[in-house]
């Protein structure tokens, strides 16, 4: 179903989670009860608050907005603004930036960000991929388009034929998600036409433009989580607390991306990944809702071998399922009954395909967008880091 | 052609019937493309027949038939399309496209010995197909500058009557509704062709990642790999595949001929680029300065020929993409001469260099900057800001400073060379306190002075942009402290040679007291012997100034010691020993003196004057 904006209301777990946040907002008030307030403290506080709010609300969609596109493009939007006051605490603080050991910290946040770089690139592809998939949903509707003409077998074979790419193009990505084996798809004048009947038309499905063959999303997504805990008491003392921060800036990034990665197809996907939830902290509980409810979301049987978690994927195939087994009981004369259903599931599919057509667009811009902000900043937070780190 | 009998419908229906691709094996053994052109055009005929039988027709259940029919004619020629695609379809010769224009001479500065190479690129210039080499580049050193004049060059990637044919088939399937189809084979095919374009280009598919890792002497080689082949690419390769598709598709549908151009080639542009972007965010050292230069430069020469082969709206993506890395590279090549100059600035080395030579990183810099001066062209347009250190800024004083009103009406890049040498200077000037020895301290101050003065001049852009003035200040400089090593080192040993305290008047004789003659003399021989074994070992590396070092110091040693030796030597030779006092001549001092600044040890027994 198309996504609607989050009602809000009706969500169990809002009230839930809004409960532990009261108590865990609670339990650090008293920790830094001892710091007087101080332009350091407030900016950090705000910032965590900030994090806090943002994917609290992430966190309390309802289930049919979760993972959805527009959804995906609201979490973009929290990790840029997440990102932006970060850039500000470092600005603002750029001396403590500069020593030890705030300085290896941060320095440890910018190679992470390199890293995040490629996940962005791999995911543009991902969306490509979808796209495909749409315009293949697009020649089914076209063949099922009843006001052009009445519906006759030509137009159904025509929708079958479509389904059946649209498949082996959806079961194409599943295999080359997870074996990266990348079939030999050769092409050449001396192929027998025998051999061409039997060619798919996804020459191209497993060729990544974004990424190299050998790259996988799980690993960097593990290279990422890597070493990522949170801050000691004395490195938080060291630094004035700032090491908070720059784990908060962190664990968002990495789950952030990490969430992309479970939502659109990439190279090499795996959800499985080992870092800590950072559960004593009141900023985090929105996380640990988040990371189960989509765990859960993958390990629903429908889903467990899907190629992206993305809502619309699922509603992809769950339409072209269901469009399968209608067309597959075609007979002729059609009964009302048939033409009723087909309408019915052409309407599904029209306006799966206008979602889709208008929410991957933007949220191509935006993981791309994404990319731009992290690179500046770590551009703009190397230069004045200074020599003093070595080079890559 | 058009054949001679109009079908009938019937007729028609038979002949799309007996070339069902999904009915029987036998009539997809063979393609109608291949074989017959009459059969080709009996069946485009059937095809035509069919479509316009149903257009013609009402909309009634009685067409069911025809509907189907259609269907699978269209099947069947989008099974036809392909396989007219993929047999014409072959990667691009890419030997014959790597133009003859390019330069034959590569800079680069080796960051180990601060002295800049030249060497020449394993190239294969090779000729353009059917058409004359372009004049070459100037292959000076300003070869590194890579605006060449190549232009887009679109080349038929299929044979003509393929196109036909392609065209006969894609219009028919869009008139009937199938265009989503026909796009969709077109599109994956050319991608496996662009694909292996690429690879034999040598366009490689690393992650950021992967770039980041390497090592920037790996990365120079694909730098220039690269910028050969994205002209290609984007010129020839990408040119010419938007032609096919206008040839295919022209005049059918607009919105086809765009979405196959962009389906075929965005993952690949996208590639392409993703390397040059990934270059823009590396890490900013010095050394990295000239190669990321050569590729702004080559991007910036590709940008119009890019705008244009992108220009529909649905690639502006990359165009913005393009734009964008281009600033970047700008902006990295900022941040690497800001880098350099703090760099210059702040390098901490204490040890000093044996023998007062010439540092090196005076050498590095200087060839450095000389490298900046081959670069002049694109760096006065990206440079627009002066130099934003100094004292001025920090308030420190004891940093250096620059009085930008000296320097009016120069560039940018001018005042950052001129700050770069300022502070070079200022760092000689640090590291000559280094030095024990004040003499040696002077010497190494002038030497390097001397070094960038002669490297300036050097270069006939380099001197230009520093300009004669700040230059013959820089020669003042050094000419100071060579006249201050002389006076260190010099003038004590002279003073053996004063007249003063030799008279002594007194009551027994009027004349010279013997023993403060003898003193004197032993001094002046402690004193020589051990400034020659001393300054034997220092180096002046410029034989010019070291001839001219040593005549001034003999100019005024000689005269001196001579002088000396007449008035006095024969109070000496009148008492015992004199060769223990008048050890040398002045021709041995002479000899001596050519022993200086070698930068080698010598003997400790000086020839004696021989009796």
């Amino acid at each position: 179903m198309p996504s609607t904006e989050n009602q809000g209301s009706s969500s169990p777990f809002m009230s839930f989670g809004r409960s532990i946040l009261s108590i865990r907002r609670e339990q650090v008030h008293s920790m830094e009860a001892n710091h007087d307030p101080n332009t350091q403290e407030s900016e950090i506080e705000l910032f965590l608050q900030l994090i806090s709010k943002r994917f609290h609300d992430l966190s309390v969609v309802s289930a049919d907005e979760l993972l959805s596109l527009a959804w995906m493009r609201k979490l973009l939007d929290a990790f840029i603004c997440c990102h932006e006051e970060f850039r500000v605490i470092l600005l603002n603080n750029k001396v403590q930036v500069c020593k030890p050991p705030l300085e290896r910290l941060v320095a440890e946040f910018f190679d992470r960000c390199l890293k995040a770089l490629d996940i962005c690139n791999a995911t543009r592809d991902g969306i490509e991929k979808i796209r495909q998939w749409e315009k293949q949903l697009e020649i089914v509707l076209s063949a099922m388009d009843s006001r052009q003409r009445t519906m006759g077998e030509g137009q159904f074979r025509r929708a079958r034929k479509a389904l059946m790419d649209l498949a082996i193009a959806m079961l194409d990505e599943k295999e080359t998600g997870s074996i990266f084996s990348h079939r030999n798809r050769s092409f050449g004048r001396h192929q027998s036409s025998k051999d061409q009947r039997h060619h798919l038309p996804g020459h191209s499905r497993s060729l990544s433009w974004s990424v190299s063959r050998s790259w996988s999303a799980a690993k960097q997504l593990q290279s990422i989580a890597n070493n990522l805990v949170p801050p000691r008491g004395n490195d938080i003392s060291a630094t004035n607390g700032l090491a908070v921060p720059v784990f908060a800036m962190s664990y968002v990034l990495m789950f952030v991306l990490w969430a992309l990665v479970a939502a659109i197809p990439c190279q090499d996907r795996g959800l499985q990944i080992h870092c800590s939830v950072p559960r004593h902290f009141s900023w985090g509980a929105p996380f640990i809702l988040l990371q189960e409810r989509i765990m859960e979301e993958s390990k629903k049987r429908e889903r467990r071998n899907s190629s992206g978690l993305l809502k619309e994927i699922n509603q992809m195939e769950r339409c072209a399922s269901h469009m399968t087994d209608l067309v597959d009981s075609i007979h002729f004369p059609l009964t009302d009954e048939l033409k009723t259903e087909a309408g019915q599931q052409v309407q599904e599919v029209t306006l799966l395909c206008e979602a889709l057509k208008n929410g991957l667009d933007p949220l191509e811009r935006q993981v791309r967008e994404v990319f731009r902000k992290i690179m500046n900043g770590r551009t703009e937070g190397l230069e004045f880091l200074g020599s003093v780190n070595k080079p890559e | 052609m058009e054949p001679p009998e109009s079908i009938t419908l019937d007729a028609a229906e038979k002949i799309i019937l007996r070339w069902d691709s999904t009915a029987s094996e036998e009539t997809t053994d063979r393609m109608i493309f291949d074989g017959d052109r009459r059969e080709v055009d009996q069946y485009l005929q059937a095809v035509d027949e069919i479509q316009r039988s149903m257009s013609a027709a009402t909309i009634s259940d009685g067409d069911r038939k025809g509907n189907s029919t259609i269907q699978i004619a269209m099947a069947r020629l989008e099974d036809e399309f392909r396989s007219i695609l993929i047999s014409n379809t072959s990667p691009l010769e890419t030997d014959s496209l790597i133009d003859s224009s390019f330069s034959t001479h590569s800079s680069s500065i080796n960051v180990h010995s601060g002295e800049f190479e030249e060497y020449p690129e394993d190239e294969r210039v090779l000729r353009q197909v059917g058409e004359s080499p372009k004049a070459g580049e100037s292959s000076s050193r300003a070869s590194a500058s890579y605006r060449s004049t190549n232009s887009i060059r679109e080349l038929d990637l299929i044979p003509a009557e393929a196109i036909d044919n392609l065209r006969c088939i894609a219009e028919r399937m869009i008139s009937a509704g199938y265009h989503h189809e026909c796009v969709q084979v077109y599109g994956s095919v050319r991608k496996s062709a662009v694909d292996s374009s690429f690879r034999r280009l040598g366009v490689e598919n690393l992650s950021i990642g992967d770039i980041q890792r390497l090592e920037w002497d790996v990365l120079e080689v694909k730098i220039r790999r690269w910028i050969r082949a994205a002209k290609v690419c984007v010129r020839i390769l990408f040119a010419s595949e938007k032609k096919l598709c206008e040839q295919i598709f022209k005049g059918l549908d607009t919105a086809t001929d765009n979405a196959c151009f962009i389906e075929t080639v965005k993952g690949p542009a996208i590639q392409l680029f993703k390397f040059a972007e990934a270059i823009s965010i590396s890490r900013r050292t010095p050394e990295k300065l000239f190669k990321m230069l050569d590729l702004h430069d080559a991007l910036l020469d590709l940008l119009p020929d890019i705008d244009a082969v992108f220009e529909s709206e649905s690639s502006e993506s990359i165009r913005i993409q393009a734009a964008e890395i281009l600033s970047r590279l700008a902006e990295a090549a900022r941040g690497i001469l800001s880098e350099f100059e703090n760099a210059v600035l702040s390098e901490p080395s204490k040890v000093p260099v044996p023998g007062g030579t010439i540092h090196p990183l005076t050498r590095y810099v200087m060839n450095y900057i000389n490298l900046i001066s081959d670069y002049k062209q694109t760096l006065n347009e990206l440079i627009v800001s002066k130099p934003s250190t100094g004292s001025r800024y920090s308030g420190d004083q004891t940093m250096p400073d620059m009085d930008f009103a000296e320097f009016e009406g120069r560039t940018p890049l001018a005042l950052h060379l001129i700050w770069i040498i300022v502070i070079l200077q200022f760092n000689v000037e640090g590291k000559s306190k280094c030095y024990r020895d004040n003499s040696l301290a002077h010497l190494f101050i002038m030497n390097n002075l001397h070094y960038i003065v002669q490297k300036a001049k050097g270069s006939q852009e380099l001197r230009e942009i520093i300009g004669d003035d700040y230059l013959k200040k820089l020669t003042w400089k050094y000419q100071q402290a060579a006249t201050s090593y002389q006076r260190t080192t010099w003038v004590r040993v002279l003073y053996c040679l004063r007249d003063e305290g030799l008279h002594v008047s007194g009551s027994f004789s009027s004349g010279v007291s013997k023993s403060a003659l003898r003193e004197r003399f032993k001094a002046f021989n402690a004193m020589f012997e051990e400034v020659h074994r001393t300054q034997a070992m220092w180096h002046v590396p410029d034989s010019q100034l070291r001839e001219e070092l040593r005549i001034s110091i003999t100019e005024k040693l000689l005269p001196a010691y001579r002088s000396f030796l007449g008035r006095f030597r024969s109070h000496i030779e009148s008492g015992r020993h004199p060769e223990n006092y008048i050890k040398y001549s002045a021709e041995d001092l002479e000899t001596a003196v050519l022993d200086f600044f070698e930068g080698y040890p010598v003997s400790q027994h000086l020839r004696r004057r021989s009796q």
